[in-house]
């Protein structure tokens, strides 16, 4: 038996239509923001993709007046993304400042030192998200996250750093979605094409680093997500299973990035279990 | 005859360790000679599944390693609680509980309550019961609940109606309120109702509540039995686990009925023609 035309199922959810998504994302972003008393967004601009994208739907749903790219590169480690992200920043319009983080991150390693790249990158990201936050309250304005979907469930982010925001306009689609809809958006080639890298070192990139590409970790996504199939089941479509397995226990291990921590329940109305209030009350 | 509750923390999610902790505890109870063993709600399974529910169903007459449980079950009863998704309801994921007994199912009860309101989301998750129903034992006629079954008083009525001597409650209740004492506030709620239930229906009441910790929710133990003249028999500790063995003598439930007459006085017709006109009242 075989399956063709627009119904064969593999093929099916991972396809987005850019313009409709773009519609969605900006009024999801200007209702948002209106509902929370924001006029302003901002957002962390890294050279890379997500941060791209968010930044032009962004400008599309306020006005790129009211959208401010800040770049925060660990001193000149990263010139090719700085000039990226301050070249799309100028193409769209919007306001960006640039702030070198390294002062204060080699000011916490002089006193802390560790060879660990790992606890660096993260550390960046912290601070990053730190300094996001101040902006935030000095601009009044909304930060708006850019994790994508493929680095939430797979957990691919720094919790409290790249992860942290008020509202986040990509968290539901897929790496390879976040670039069809950059394509869709004008997202210029020097970005699009640019290996994924979480910047968490000098030369690192996600694939790399995950020893997968982008593509193959979504279809297998697609497959134990969309589709809620079992392993032995996708294993059957010729996935390797020891890679399907290791996706499986990275999308395990890191529910408790995507969770506030459980609070110790005590009372009868306890925040989280059972005081329950939706996040636009009254808005 | 002896019957030993395990008060116990399952795994969340974790099916195999989970079926080591039953098997261990079911050879535990062997050693102590008991007759009948009973686990908490979705004791194979733990609570708190969610999405989970339907990566840990499985169907009690065909799944391995629930049959490695049945094999065990020769001279030993065994009442558990699993998340339950029959070859003839594909998709459909029951809250369930069995009683098992020489290598057969005697009985599954698919939870009808699903609690859903505060912190409890089950309906979101679990398909619904529809039925109660009294089955006759090695030792007597017994019928199950699940949790919250048990806190809807119509549900007992039934059981005691279909002639219960036994009535098993397996629950997964999570403790709330802590001005009490030693135990949560709501711990009272369910022995108040085993005294009651146990009381008025002349029948056994064991109720086997887990305990552990998921996602934050603490569940409160405080396993019990009351006997058919109201009596606590016997407590397992709040919050920690326990393995209570306790003797039981069944001439107990007709000493009871002799003493007062509800069973032989019930009229379940009177019951059921009543109930029939309060279902049909939105109609009238």
């Amino acid at each position: 038996m075989s399956f063709s035309g627009p119904w064969k199922e593999s093929f099916v959810s991972l396809k987005i239509d850019p313009p409709f998504v773009d519609k969605v994302l900006t009024r999801f972003i200007r209702e948002e923001l209106n509902k929370h008393g924001f006029k302003k967004g901002i957002l962390g601009l890294s050279g890379g993709l997500d941060s791209a994208v968010c930044a032009c739907l962004a400008a599309r749903a306020l006005g790129p007046r009211n959208v401010l790219g800040l770049i925060m590169p660990y001193g000149d480690s990263f010139s090719a993304d700085v000039r990226d992200a301050e070249k799309w920043g100028h193409f769209l319009g919007i306001r960006t400042q640039t702030i070198d983080i390294a002062p204060q991150v080699d000011a916490y390693f002089a006193a802390q030192p560790t060879q660990s790249r790992i606890l660096r990158g993260n550390k960046m990201a912290r601070e990053r998200m730190s300094i996001l936050y101040d902006y935030s309250a000095r601009e009044k304005a909304l930060i708006l996250g850019t994790s994508n979907k493929t680095e939430l469930l797979i957990g691919y982010g720094t919790i409290h750093g790249d992860m942290a925001s008020g509202v986040n306009p990509l968290g539901d689609l897929y790496k390879t979605q976040v670039r069809e809809l950059a394509r869709y958006l004008g997202v210029p080639a020097s970005i699009l094409r640019k290996a994924p890298t979480a910047g968490l070192w000098s030369g690192q990139t996600d694939e790399q680093e995950l020893g997968l590409t982008y593509s193959e970790i979504d279809e297998i996504l697609e497959n134990l997500v969309e589709k809620r199939r079992t392993l032995p089941d996708i294993v059957k479509d010729g996935f390797k299973p020891s890679i399907v397995r290791r996706i499986a226990l990275m999308i395990r291990n890191s529910e408790f990035k995507r969770k506030l921590p459980p609070i110790a329940k005590l009372s009868t109305r306890s925040v989280g279990h059972d005081f329950l209030y939706p996040y636009d009350w009254g808005k | 005859m002896k019957v030993a509750l395990a008060q116990i923390a399952p795994r969340l999610g974790d099916i195999d360790r989970n079926l080591e902790i039953h098997l261990e505890f079911i050879e535990k109870a062997r050693r102590e000679k008991a007759d009948l063993i009973v686990f908490p709600e979705l004791s194979l399974t733990g609570y708190t599944l969610k999405d989970l529910a339907g990566d840990v169903a499985l169907d009690p007459r065909t799944d391995p390693r629930f049959k490695k449980i049945l094999e065990r079950t020769k001279g030993l009863s065994v009442v558990l609680g699993f998340m339950e998704e029959s070859a003839a309801d594909k998709g459909l994921f029951y809250n369930a509980a069995a009683f098992l007994t020489g290598g057969k199912i005697l009985h599954v009860h698919r939870k009808v309550y699903l609690p859903t309101n505060g912190l409890f989301e089950e309906a979101k998750f679990f398909a619904q019961g529809r039925d109660f129903r009294v089955f006759p034992t090695p030792f007597g006629r017994a019928g199950l609940m699940i949790c919250r079954d048990f806190l809807h008083y119509g549900a007992s009525y039934v059981l005691f109606a279909g002639g219960a001597d036994m009535i098993i409650v397996i629950s997964a209740a999570p403790g709330r309120g802590v001005a009490r004492g030693d135990g949560f506030e709501t711990s009272r709620m369910w022995e108040l109702m085993g005294e009651t239930v146990s009381y008025f229906s002349t029948a056994f009441v064991f109720y086997v509540n887990r305990v552990g910790i998921e996602d934050g929710v603490s569940f409160a133990g405080g396993s019990f039995i009351y006997s058919p003249a109201g009596h606590l028999l016997a407590r397992a500790a709040y919050l920690d686990p326990e393995f209570l063995v306790h003797r039981l003598d069944f001439t107990a439930v007709r000493e009871a009925r002799t003493k007062w007459l509800f069973k032989r006085d019930e009229k379940p017709d009177v019951i059921l023609r009543s109930l029939e006109r309060v279902v049909r009242v939105p109609e009238d």
